[in-house]
């Protein structure tokens, strides 16, 4: 088995040859299905961008002010954190199924759910103490 | 006249549903960058900049899709397709930007 992947496939770039320089190309399937899921990832951080943006621009007679800068903010970072991990999972997956090692566990998952827990319980309180 | 050749013959219509993912991903920055333009009457500066770079990565997805279906349609014909190690960090990076930016913005 040719562990050089220069040698391998003189084709591949120059990042993905640094980066995934490991294992044999898995099945093309796999990769692509890692791409879409990489992508409702990405998705999903860009909802979270786009609610807190919204919360600073439209809830202004929702939300005092210092309350909806904090909730715009924590929104906004949930967005970065699944970002993050998007990218970062995806390339954990990709090397796992180079080396076909098992898939690693989704950390952003219970990130996730976490996440949008605490900010409908946020949300709920301050639309019931208002 | 004959339709064109199909460029590859998989069932499971892999490159179509990863080219279309990548297109309702556009569409989400896209969205972003208009929402991003209702903070206009409050940080003009950022505002115009933030949609302005929304729309570049919006535009750059779409004009990359085609290149990316033929690509990804001859890698399934072939039973290879090279990890797409760029698109995925240019994404990456794009929403951590746009995202960090936004705080700025807010704190500002």
């Amino acid at each position: 088995m040719s562990e050089d992947p220069l040698r391998a496939d003189p084709q591949r770039g120059r990042l993905s040859s640094r980066l995934l320089a490991h294992g044999q190309e898995p099945d093309p399937r796999f990769t692509l299905a890692n791409e879409r899921t990489f992508l409702a990832w990405i998705r999903t951080a860009l909802a979270f961008l786009a609610g807190g943006v919204a919360v600073e621009a439209f809830a202004a007679e929702v939300f005092a002010d210092p309350y909806r800068t904090v909730v715009s903010v924590l929104t906004i970072s949930v967005g970065l954190l699944i970002s993050v991990g998007a990218g970062m999972r995806w390339l954990n997956v990709e090397r796992s199924m180079r080396l076909g090692h098992p898939l690693p566990m989704p950390l952003i998952i219970p990130v996730l759910s976490f996440a949008s827990g605490v900010a409908m319980a946020v949300v709920i309180a301050l639309v019931v103490l208002d | 006249m004959s339709p064109a050749a199909p460029l590859h013959a998989d069932p499971g219509l892999q490159p179509e549903r990863t080219v279309l993912s990548w297109g309702r991903t556009m569409m989400l920055f896209a969205l972003v960058g208009a929402v991003f333009l209702r903070w206009l009457p409050h940080y003009g500066f950022w505002t115009v900049g933030l949609a302005l770079s929304c729309a570049v990565v919006a535009g750059a997805i779409y004009a990359t899709q085609r290149r990316r279906y033929t690509r990804q349609s001859r890698g399934i014909a072939a039973e290879q397709v090279e990890a797409d190690v760029p698109a995925v960090l240019t994404t990456t990076v794009a929403t951590v930007v746009l995202g960090l930016l936004g705080i700025l913005a807010v704190l500002s």
